[in-house]
Parts: C-alpha cells; structure tokens; sequence
C-alpha cells in the first residue's frame, strides 16, 4: 500500500437513507465526517474504522464494508478462523465447539483461532522481558492487537508508533500457520483456498488491506459475526457431529473482553484500557511522558473490549457473562508448551517483516510558516464564534468550523448562532 | 514573520483540570503540525511545568509563543516561590505536599525533566513572590 492513503476506510454511507442529522459527524473522534447544509453526512478526513458512526446512526445508514458471507464472494475453499468473540454470541448454554461444528457446516475448514492468543501471550511476554532491563527501551509498550488504535496512533499520535509492539497479530498467525499447513499437505489447489477472519468489528478490512507489521496480510478477507449470526443459528439446530475442532483455555476466550490479553501474561505491570475516548486520553498522556512505569498497555477501541465491537449480535454486558463462564469452564491454564512458544518465539515465528511509516498527519503541504499563520487564523475566527457548538453549520464542532473556514471549505455565514446573534 | 501567542489559565490545585492546559498545548501544535518528537518534548515540559503550579503555586498561567524558528513556553505562578533552585533541578527533589503525593505527583522528576527535554530553562523565582519559569525549544 502507498502512504497517502488516507482515503482508505471500510465505512460507507448510504445517502438515500442518511436524512443528514449531525450524530455520526459529532460521534467521529477524528473529525472526519461532515454533513454539508445538512444534506448528506460525508467522510472527508482521516477515517480510523472505530465504527462510532454506525452505533449511533438512527437511520441504520452506515455500513461497514466486509468480505460479506455471499459463496460467490469467497473462495472455492473457505477456510475460517473466527475471533473468539463470536463463542460468546450465542448465550452461556452452547459451547465453542458447538459454534465452530455449526461454522463447520457451511464451510470447508474452521479453525480456533483462540488457541493461537495463547502462543502470543508467550511471545509478548518474552519481548517484554527483553525489554525490561535494555538500556534506552521504549515505554510503555503497546499492544498491537486492535486495528482501530494502530489508525488512531498513526493519525493522532504519530511519536507512539514505536510503543507498538512488533508481534503479528493471532489472526495473521493463524491464517499463516493455516495456509502453510495446507499448503504442505497440498490438500487443495492454493488458488483455490482462502482464510477469512470471523470478526467483530469494522476495521479489520483495513487491517488485511494494510496490515502494520506484514508486508501483506495472510486473509483474504472478513467477515462480520452479524453476517454469519443467522447461518450458525441455524446450523445449531439440528446439530449431530460429533467432532473435537476447539482446543483453547479460557485464556484465549478471555481475550474478547478488556483485560483478557493481559489476563494471559506472566506476573508484570500492565494495563487495560477500552473505549475510545477513555484510549485517547490515555495516549495523550503516554505522549506527554507519563506511565513511563507501565510496561505494556492493552488498548481496545470499543468499550468493554471486542465483545462491544460494532458488528457483535449479543449485547456486550451479556457477552461479557457468557465469555466469563467459559473462562471459568475451560481454566486459566494454557494448553501449549510453554518450551515450545518459546522456541518459536526465538526463531522470529511472531516477528514482524516491516514496520510501517507515520502516516502523514498533515492534510496541507503548508510550510511552517505558513501553518503557523493559518493557526493565527483559525485562532481569530474561533474567538468569534458563540461557542453553541451545534453542528448546523455541518462542521463536528466550533473549532473545526473555524479551521474549515479558514481552509475556504464552508463560509462564516454558516454559523446560525453568529447569524442569530447579529440579528439581535 | 509568523507568530502566534496563546494564553492559558492555570488553576492551583484543580487535580481534576490538571493536566488539562498541556493537553491544549499539545493539540495546538499538532494543528500546526510539528514533528512527533518535538511535541512529544514540549507537551512533557508543559505537562511539568503545569504540574508545578497546580502543585505548589498559587493561580498562574502558561504562554505559549510560536515562531517558525522557536517555541517559548512561560509559565507564571503567585506561589511560595523555590527557596533553593539549584537544589529544586535535582532529581528526585520535591517539596511536594502530602496531598499531591497522595495523587502520585512530586516525584522530584519536574524540573530535572523539563531541562532534559528543553533546549533552555530560565527560572526566576522569589521567596513569597511566585517563581517565573521560561522554556524554549528550537525548531
């Protein structure tokens, strides 16, 4: 992927639905949705894939683009790897593997991919260890897992892109051990293979499309739990096969709640932090030198972790219940060899082939100077605003309209409050 | 050539707020679009220097001056002032109250850390009268 790829997001609006209300442009936390005269709500700016704008549309009218479940969209041969997350959709009463036997159904392959959490727990915990006592080690570490926060670092926060631990993702490393594996036993035609990831949320298309730490992801798609929902609803129904295709502990399950990554970690001082607001805040301050102390944070976008994801059926607090028990159920030991991971680990199994650029954070080619006096600017314009902070003028907030005034996309005049008030 | 003055209000003892003024500071200059690494300097010397008022000093307030060349910050308080400033630029000295311990703040780590992320650091403070503390950057 090329670098200026801002444009690059995997959530569409649908204009004949949109009736141009201000939630999703004032729900965006990068700014990046306006609603022009209050017709149509467009993306124009650095879209992260958090899905906020979904959640809070009335209308239903903001999608996220997947792979989608259609057979003609998919390869011949579906080989799924579905994010633990999905077990936890379908109340306390069926089991994993009654999900994935019912998955296997209707198609070719299913893997848990659960168990693959616990190999990375190992490997994060051994790059941790390295970098406790390295002299000039960068702190604190980040965790790579949520595609949302990668964005929202890249964009926002482009000074902690090295906190972010270079381990590849359990997703990835499934889809790669998958592919390798059927590649040697050469059971399929490799062209006609492909492994789709189950997920529970809309940024995982951006992160197969330009993943951080690959060259190139190992899936060759996504597909949302709400797509699948109905079809492993009915394919539990009748459900005789009798067939061991779950593996993972609680550790791996555990992983669909905050606090589930860190839950599978040796002893250390690390610290789960979800919603996005609450994530930004935090990065804000890891940027202004604090938690130095902390030595890993496990970042999720959605509150309560990926359980809240925007394409989960379940409601996360019941979810969040469900992924509990199975926690309790299946037990906090991990069912690897701890020997083994580590062999693995040494060997560059969960390394990273790249580690990819800031993002260019900067939407004018301004110089300096010249950014300073649009700033000014912006800061004068601001200052003769209402304050309302309204959205009619089709801007998220007074500040942003300021700038977008500034930048000659929306004119003064826009300001109903500025118009109110001038009329006396 | 272009130049731009903010001023920002700084609350004594609003642990609350605190931490709030730097925040502003930082999201200023991502505006403008500063490289990573030279926010990253300013916003930890403001989040410092914010700190030592709300901890020690009476109200004061925080000026941030832009120029294509250098950024200042200056930050002004009407607290006790710093007895001994050579002594204050140690790590690990702190005339913190209980109180702000208490939060996790007076490490002693403020000043020794604004001078290890700035390119200058003039303090002017006098017993009773408030302290004065000016931190440039070169860009």
């Amino acid at each position: 992927m090329d670098q200026g790829h801002t444009s690059l997001h995997y959530v569409q609006i649908d204009e004949k639905r949109c009736t141009g209300c201000v939630l999703c442009m004032k729900a965006c936390p990068t700014k990046a949705i306006r609603v022009p005269d209050l017709k149509v709500a467009r993306i124009v700016g650095n879209c992260i894939d958090c899905g906020e704008c979904i959640r809070v549309c009335p209308q239903g009218a903001i999608k996220a683009i997947t792979t989608g479940s259609d057979p003609s969209t998919l390869s011949r041969y579906t080989i799924i790897s579905a994010s633990p997350v999905l077990y936890a959709q379908f109340g306390e009463q069926v089991m994993p593997n009654e999900v994935l036997l019912a998955l296997r159904r209707s198609f070719k392959y299913v893997y848990d991919q659960a168990y693959i959490h616990e190999l990375y727990n190992v490997a994060v915990g051994l790059e941790i260890r390295e970098n406790r006592d390295k002299e000039g080690a960068v702190r604190p570490m980040i965790s790579p897992i949520c595609p949302v926060v990668n964005r929202l670092i890249g964009y926002r926060f482009p000074s902690l892109l090295k906190n972010i631990v270079p381990i590849v993702t359990p997703r990835e490393i499934a889809a790669r051990e998958l592919k390798r594996r059927l590649y040697c036993e050469s059971v399929f035609d490799t062209s006609e293979f492909g492994v789709y990831h189950i997920t529970p949320c809309s940024a995982k298309m951006v992160s197969i499309k330009d993943p951080l730490f690959l060259r190139s992801s190992y899936l060759d798609g996504a597909i949302g739990i709400n797509e699948v929902f109905e079809l492993i609803k009915r394919n539990l129904r009748d459900l005789q096969e009798d067939m061991m295709i779950h593996r993972s502990s609680g550790v791996g399950i555990g992983w669909g709640v905050s606090g589930g990554e860190i839950a599978g970690m040796e002893e250390g001082n690390y610290l789960a932090v979800s919603g996005l607001q609450e994530t930004i805040r935090y990065l804000e301050k890891i940027e202004m030198g604090l938690f130095e102390d902390i030595e890993y944070f496990e970042f999720r976008a959605c509150l309560e972790g990926c359980i809240g994801g925007p394409l989960t059926v379940a409601d996360r607090y019941q979810a969040k219940r469900t992924v509990a028990k199975f926690v309790r159920m299946f037990g906090q030991e991990k069912r690897l060899k701890y020997a083994q991971a580590q062999k693995a680990y040494q060997e560059g199994w969960f390394h990273s082939e790249r580690r990819k650029a800031p993002a260019d954070t900067k939407d004018q080619n301004l110089s300096l100077s010249e950014a300073i006096e649009r700033q000014e600017k912006i800061e004068a314009v601001f200052r003769s605003l209402p304050g309302k902070e309204c959205g009619l003028c089709g801007s998220p907030d007074c500040r942003t309209f300021a700038e977008d005034v500034v930048d000659g996309l929306v004119g003064l005049d826009h300001c109903v409050a500025l118009n109110l008030k001038r009329r006396g | 050539m272009a130049h731009l003055t903010k001023n920002y209000p700084i609350k004594a003892r609003d642990y609350l707020r605190a931490g709030e003024v730097s925040m502003q500071v930082q999201g200023l200059m991502k505006n403008i679009g500063f490289a990573p690494e030279m926010i990253r300097r300013v916003s930890i010397c403001a989040y410092e220097a914010e700190m030592n008022v709300v901890m020690h000093g009476g109200d004061g307030q925080m000026t941030v001056e832009i120029n294509t060349d250098e950024i200042i910050l200056e930050v002004k308080d009407g607290g006790p002032g710093i007895e001994d400033i050579s002594l204050a630029l140690q790590e690990g000295y702190s005339t913190a109250s209980e109180e702000a311990r208490e939060m996790g703040f007076g490490a002693g780590m403020g000043l020794p850390n604004i001078q290890k992320n700035s390119d200058s650091l003039e303090i002017v403070s006098e017993k009773g009268k408030g302290t004065e503390v000016k931190i440039g950057f070169r860009a």
